[in-house]
C-alpha cells in the first residue's frame, strides 16, 4: 500500500493551535520591524517553537512505559485515519512515515538477496537497540544493494546500510558502532525533525492564503520524495550526537567500544573524490572531525572497559 | 682529528637521511590529544613514552583497538581515538585545523549537498516506493528476547555504561 494520498489530508488537524503561535510571532516580528517584514522567519520561529514544545513535553518514559515488547508496534503501519499529527506525531505515525521512506529508499536500492545476512544484522542491530532509550520500537535492519559507502535510518526504526559499507566491516563490534549511530539518529527523531519542520513550514504557508491552503499537492511533495530525506543533511551537531550515542549504545551492549571509531578510521582514508563515498562526505561532517570531537568526549571514559569484538561469527559477505 | 670530523659529519647527515627512507614505508599519523605510550597494547601495560596533541607520529602496526606509533618521545601502543590516521596536520589544536588540512571547504554549520555520484540524491529522490521490498525488511525484524539470545550466544554482557556527553569547549 502506498501511503502517500494518506499523507495527503493531513492539515486539519493542527491548524488552529498552530495559526495561533503563528499569529503570536509575527505579532512579535511586526511591532519589532515594521519595516522589513521577515515572512519566512516568522514562519521558521513559530514551526521550531512547535516542535520543540514536542520534544520537551514527549519524552522518553512514557514511551518507555507502554510497551514492553515489540509486537504491538508491528502491527501499526497499515490502517490509519486520516489526520497525521505533524506537531506532536504518535509512535504509530513515526513508523508509517519511515515506512514509507524507507519504501522509497528501498526502491532505489534493494535488499540484498542473502536472508542469513539480513537475519544477522538485525539480530546485533536489534541487541544494540535494546541499549538505547527506545527499546520498544519494531527495530528492522536491511542491508541494501550498493557499493556506496553508507547507512540510513528512517523515522520509527527502519535503518539500512549499503553493501559496500558491509563489506567494509571487520568484525561484529563495527557493525555494532555502525547501527549503533544509526539507532542513535531514530532515537533523537533527527529526520522527523526536519520533516516536522519542513511539513509545518508548508503547511503554515498554506494557512495564510486561499490558494495554498487549496492545494494539498504542496504537501504530498515533501513526503514524495521520502528516500531523500533519509540521506539529508542533518546539522552537523546531530551527526556528533549521534557518534557518541551510537558508540555508547554498542559499549552498553557489551561490544569492543572502538568499532564505530574504527570505521570512521576506514572512512577516513578513502578519497573524497571517491564516488562510493561522494553521498557520505557531502551529509556528514569528515570523519576526522568526527574523530576527533569523538576522541574529545570519550576522553579517559573508556579506558577500563574490554568488549568483544566477535569477529568469528561475523557474517562474511557471498 | 679532522679525519674523525668528516667521518662524523657524514655520518650524522646520512642518518636522517636513511631515517627519511625508512619512514616512507611506515604510516603517517597525528596525535589527537595527549596521551601515554604503553609497552603493550593493553591498559595497564607499563608506560614507555608519551606525546602531545597535534604532534606528528609514524603508526608502525594495528591491532585491534589499538596502534603502535613512534613518537619523538619513543614508541608504543595507544588507543585507536588518540591518533588521526594518514597525512599529518599541521599539528595545531582546533578541529578546523584538521577539517581544513584535510581539503575540506566546508565550514558551515550544515554540510553541502550538492553534485553527488552514486546513490545520489537524485536517485533517492526519484525512487519509487517498493512494497514487496518493505514487506520482505519487515519480516527481518526481531523481538528483543531474540536479540538478548544472540548476545547470549556471542557471550556478550550487557554493561553499565552512561551515554557519552559532548566535549565542554572543545578542548580538554
Amino acid at each position: 500500500m502506498n501511503a502517500k494520498p494518506r499523507v495527503t489530508s493531513i492539515m486539519s488537524t493542527h491548524k488552529r493551535n498552530l495559526i495561533s503561535t503563528l499569529l503570536a510571532s509575527l505579532l512579535g516580528l511586526v511591532s519589532l520591524q515594521s519595516a522589513a517584514f521577515d515572512f519566512k522567519g516568522a514562519l521558521k520561529d513559530a514551526v521550531e517553537k512547535e516542535i520543540g514544545q514536542k520534544t520537551d513535553s514527549q519524552t522518553n518514559p512514557a514511551e518507555a512505559a507502554s510497551s514492553t515488547d515489540s509486537a504491538k508496534a508491528n502491527s501499526t503501519t497499515a490502517s490509519q485515519e486520516a489526520a497525521f499529527n505533524w506537531k506532536n506525531p504518535s509512535t504509530t505515525e513515526e513508523i508509517s512515515l519511515g515506512r514509507e521512506i524507507a519504501g522509497n529508499l528501498l526502491g532505489a536500492a534493494p535488499l540484498v538477496k542473502d536472508a542469513a545476512l539480513q537475519k544477522y544484522v538485525n539480530s546485533v542491530g536489534r541487541w544494540v537497540a535494546s541499549q538505547s532509550e527506545r527499546p520498544e520500537l519494531p527495530w528492522r535492519f536491511g542491508v541494501i544493494e550498493s557499493e556506496d559507502l553508507n547507512a540510513f535510518a528512517a523515522p520509527g526504526g527502519y535503518i539500512m546500510l549499503t553493501k559496500g559499507l558491509y563489506r567494509k566491516l571487520q568484525n561484529e563490534a563495527q557493525l555494532a558502532g555502525v547501527l549503533g549511530h544509526e539507532i542513535a539518529h531514530v532515537v533523537k527523531k533527527h529526520q522527523l525533525k526536519v520533516l516536522q519542520k519542513q511539513q509545518l513550514l508548508s503547511m503554515g504557508a498554506g494557512l495564510l492564503s486561499d490558494k495554498y491552503a487549496k492545494d494539498n499537492a504542496l504537501i504530498s511533495k515533501a513526503i514524495g520524495s521520502g528516500a531523500e530525506i533519509s540521506a539529508r543533511s542533518l546539522d552537523k551537531s546531530a551527526e556528533y550526537e549521534a557518534d557518541r550515542l551510537g558508540l555508547s549504545y554498542a559499549t552498553r551492549a557489551g561490544y569492543e567500544p572502538y568499532g564505530l571509531a574504527e570505521v570512521l578510521q576506514t572512512l577516513g582514508q578513502s578519497s573524497s573524490n571517491d564516488a562510493s563515498v561522494a553521498l557520505l562526505f557531502k551529509t556528514h561532517p569528515h570523519p576526522d572531525e568526527r574523530l576527533t570531537a569523538l576522541s574529545e568526549s570519550v576522553g579517559s571514559q573508556l579506558d577500563k572497559i574490554t568488549g568483544k569484538t566477535l569477529e568469528n561469527r561475523f557474517y562474511l559477505l557471498k | 682529528m679532522k679525519h674523525y670530523l668528516k667521518h662524523a659529519l657524514i655520518l650524522s647527515s646520512l642518518v636522517p637521511l636513511l631515517y627519511a627512507g625508512m619512514c616512507v614505508a611506515a604510516e603517517k599519523g597525528s596525535a589527537l590529544k595527549n596521551d601515554s605510550l604503553r609497552s603493550e597494547p593493553f591498559v595497564d601495560a607499563k608506560v614507555t613514552g608519551s606525546f602531545a596533541r597535534g604532534e606528528n607520529l609514524e603508526i608502525i602496526k594495528k591491532q585491534g583497538a589499538w596502534l603502535q606509533v613512534k613518537s619523538a618521545k619513543g614508541s608504543g601502543w595507544v588507543r585507536l581515538l588518540s591518533v588521526k590516521r594518514g597525512a599529518a596536520s599541521a599539528g595545531n589544536q582546533a578541529a578546523g585545523v584538521l577539517a581544513v588540512a584535510s581539503g575540506r571547504a566546508g565550514t558551515g554549520q550544515v554540510v553541502s549537498t550538492t553534485g553527488v555520484r552514486g546513490l545520489s540524491e537524485q536517485e533517492l529522490k526519484a525512487a519509487k516506493f517498493n512494497e514487496e521490498e518493505v514487506k520482505t525488511l519487515e519480516s527481518y525484524t526481531l523481538s528483543a528476547d531474540k536479540g538478548r539470545a544472540f548476545a547470549k550466544a556471542g557471550k556478550l554482557n550487557s554493561i553499565a555504561f552512561k551515554n557519552l556527553k559532548e566535549a565542554k569547549g572543545g578542548t580538554e
